[in-house]
């Protein structure tokens, strides 16, 4: 089964096509590292594979289902971190991703174990509004891949991440269905497999 | 799929010439009322405004459910466009009957009255409707965030109707126009006016329609 | 209907947690309450008759709390950019809007326990009265239901702050006027009280299932 199968995909805001017409292919198992400048479409592409918009365009099919008739379905099985994490300020991080767990219709102990993998597990009680930048994006990875998604989708996800916040990035989506937007073409050649520039418009595979 | 303009045009011209019609039976043909006197003539226009603004938002609902259903730009378009027509529709209602109410009630405005406070609610709803289409992403946002109060719009003014007639129960009734038998001539015109402004309420909803059909259109062709 | 229970409690449950730790709607809401009261006992000859006018004065502000009560609850969501994360889940609609209507429903419920007192104090009505407990119950919750609906339309554009009242407030016409009439009775007036109870959970239970099945569509995107 393919991730992702997209066909001439395209979006727009009002009438400025903002992405695409654009094919791409993505096997389960694959990793692909979304690249390009500052307004070449990437969080638009990713938003789009998260099903949190829809085309204006085209065909996408994630995960063998409809892009845009099955999303309630997709959204149990995608993890999706965006351009802002957005966690709620007032509870603590654990209580966030338990709060999570209730949504997905996942056991509420995945939360501390989930929190034990990003290395939160001494922030478990501190309020999400507390925690660094770097902290949030981890409690972000947590939520994302709380329910064991089919498709990881991240977004600059090492966007304030220290060195060790790296190293959990890279166990987190070691073995997992990835699409990774980076600016960090070094990062990208080290977690993905394949590399897709939207400021060329090709696809390259690493070697 | 806009109407055509020419069938557009031919529905405008023939409904200029029936409230031509109208007017002049209106004027010349139909009697003054034996207590109301002349005032009473208002009605020949407020209340086929009032039934024809009933029947837009009866499209706007229509249109939304549609619009839910399949997600048709048509069934939204169509929408927008009878909500502003009845919006204009519900205004005229609303005006001419103060100024009925003025000479035969003495007061432009009976705050418990039923009917009056219902087409006011209604005015408010479909405003409220407009405003939001004018706030919201244009497109697809639009669309269902529409629909929705168009729908829900739609439920609430017959039950605002009746909490005001439940309520009013409890006050001193208001002085209402008997209706009694209306005598042929008045019949005659009160049809004929009613056939005027029904048609212009569908003629104005199809040119509606058919400028945003168009303006979409242009867009698209911009955007290629 | 587990998974709805479970969904809808976990919202209510997070609302009413942030608000408890934040402290922030509360205590605006409870000045803003006797503010409005302030207001009303100036610009109302209050020195004959006070309780003639106190249900208008109590609708007034049930209304307008109920705005800032309900149209918070949502915009809160898109300021913190939440909103996205808890729509990018399999969660029912339904359920999500059930769970912030209640906790919305909850915190102007929490508002009208200042509100009843303060009004007693300012235009002598009573105080502790089940009628009037029960009549403002079942307008909050018609009222949070309709009102959250709008809310969350509201919140997903621009200019949210000027659209909530616009789309509410003719909508929760028949609450204010039923509802009105029952507080009417409660307060002292004459008048059956039953009738009116009995309307108001009719509108409730219209309402709330008019919201919910529109709120599938008013969540999404």
């Amino acid at each position: 089964m393919r991730a992702i199968e997209a066909v001439g995909l395209r979006q727009r805001y009002g009438t400025r096509t903002v992405l695409g017409p654009l094919d791409l292919v993505l096997e389960e198992g694959e990793r692909l590292a979304v690249l390009g400048e500052n307004g070449s479409g990437k969080t638009t592409l990713l938003r789009l594979l998260a099903t949190a918009a829809r085309p204006a365009g085209g065909e996408l099919r994630l995960l063998g289902l409809d892009a845009s008739t099955e999303r309630t379905e997709l959204r149990g099985r995608i993890g999706y971190l965006g351009d802002v994490a957005g966690h709620y300020p007032a509870l603590t991080a654990l209580e966030n991703l338990e709060f999570f767990c209730d949504l997905q219709g996942v056991e509420r102990p995945r939360a501390r174990a989930t929190l034990e993998l990003v290395g939160l597990a001494a922030a478990a009680h501190r309020p999400a509004a507390e925690l660094s930048r770097g902290m949030a994006q981890r409690l972000g990875l947590a939520r994302a891949t709380l329910h064991a998604p089919q498709l990881l989708v991240l977004d600059e996800p090492d966007a304030g991440l220290d060195e060790e916040g790296r190293e959990v990035l890279a166990a987190v989506v070691a073995g997992r269905t990835l699409v990774l937007a980076t600016h960090d073409r070094e990062l990208a050649s080290r977690l993905c497999q394949k590399s897709l520039d939207l400021s060329r418009r090709g696809l390259e595979v690493y070697r | 799929m806009a109407p055509r303009a020419d069938l557009l045009r031919l529905a405008a011209v023939a409904d200029a010439l029936l409230l031509l019609l109208a007017t002049g039976l209106v004027v010349f043909y139909a009697p003054a009322d034996a207590v109301q006197g002349v005032v009473q003539k208002i009605f020949y226009l407020h209340v086929p405004a009032a039934i024809a603004a009933y029947m837009a938002f009866a499209v706007v609902l229509v249109g939304g459910l549609v619009y839910l259903w399949n997600e048709s730009p048509a069934a939204d378009r169509l929408a927008r466009a009878a909500a502003e027509v009845g919006l204009v529709l519900t205004t005229v209602t609303l005006v001419m009957g103060s100024i009925w109410a003025k000479p035969i009630w003495g007061t432009y405005w009976v705050p418990w009255d039923a009917r009056l406070v219902s087409t006011l609610v209604l005015w408010l709803i479909y405003a409220g409707y407009l405003l939001m289409r004018r706030i919201a992403t244009p497109g697809r946002q639009a669309a269902r965030f529409g629909a929705v109060v168009g729908i829900v719009g739609f439920i609430d003014v017959p039950i605002v109707h009746f909490s005001v007639t439940w309520w009013r129960t409890i006050h001193p009734p208001i002085e209402t126009a008997a209706p009694g038998a209306l005598p042929p001539a008045m019949l005659l015109t009160f049809a004929i006016s009613s056939l005027a402004v029904l048609l212009l309420a569908a003629v104005l909803i199809g040119y509606r329609y058919r400028l945003e059909a168009l303006r979409e259109r242009l867009a698209a062709a911009l955007d290629r | 209907m587990r998974a709805y229970l479970r969904v809808a409690g976990a919202v209510a449950r997070k609302d009413l947690r942030t608000e408890l730790r934040s402290r922030e709607m509360l205590p605006a809401l409870g000045q803003f309450v006797v503010l409005a009261l302030l207001i009303a006992n100036f610009g109302f000859d209050v020195g004959t008759g006070g309780s003639r006018i106190a249900p208008g004065v109590l609708w007034l502000t049930i209304t307008f709390a109920g705005l800032l009560a309900f149209g918070r609850t949502f915009a809160a969501e898109r300021d913190q950019a939440s909103l996205e994360a808890l729509l990018l889940t399999p969660a029912s609609r339904a359920a999500i809007f059930a769970g912030k209507a209640l906790a919305a429903a909850a915190v102007l419920a929490a508002c009208e326990v200042v509100l009843v007192p303060a009004l007693g104090v300012f235009f002598g009505t009573p105080v502790l009265s089940l009628p009037l407990a029960a009549a403002l119950v079942m307008v909050t919750i018609g009222m949070a239901g309709l009102g959250c609906l709008f809310a969350a339309i509201a919140a997903q554009t621009r200019a949210r702050d000027l659209l909530l009242p616009v789309l509410s407030l003719p909508l929760w016409v028949p609450f204010v006027v039923v509802g009105g009439r029952a507080v009417q009775v409660a307060l002292g007036g004459g008048g059956e009280l039953n009738g009116a109870l009995a309307l108001l959970l009719d509108f409730d239970i219209l309402f709330v299932v008019v919201a919910s099945l529109a709120a599938k569509f008013v969540l999404d995107d």
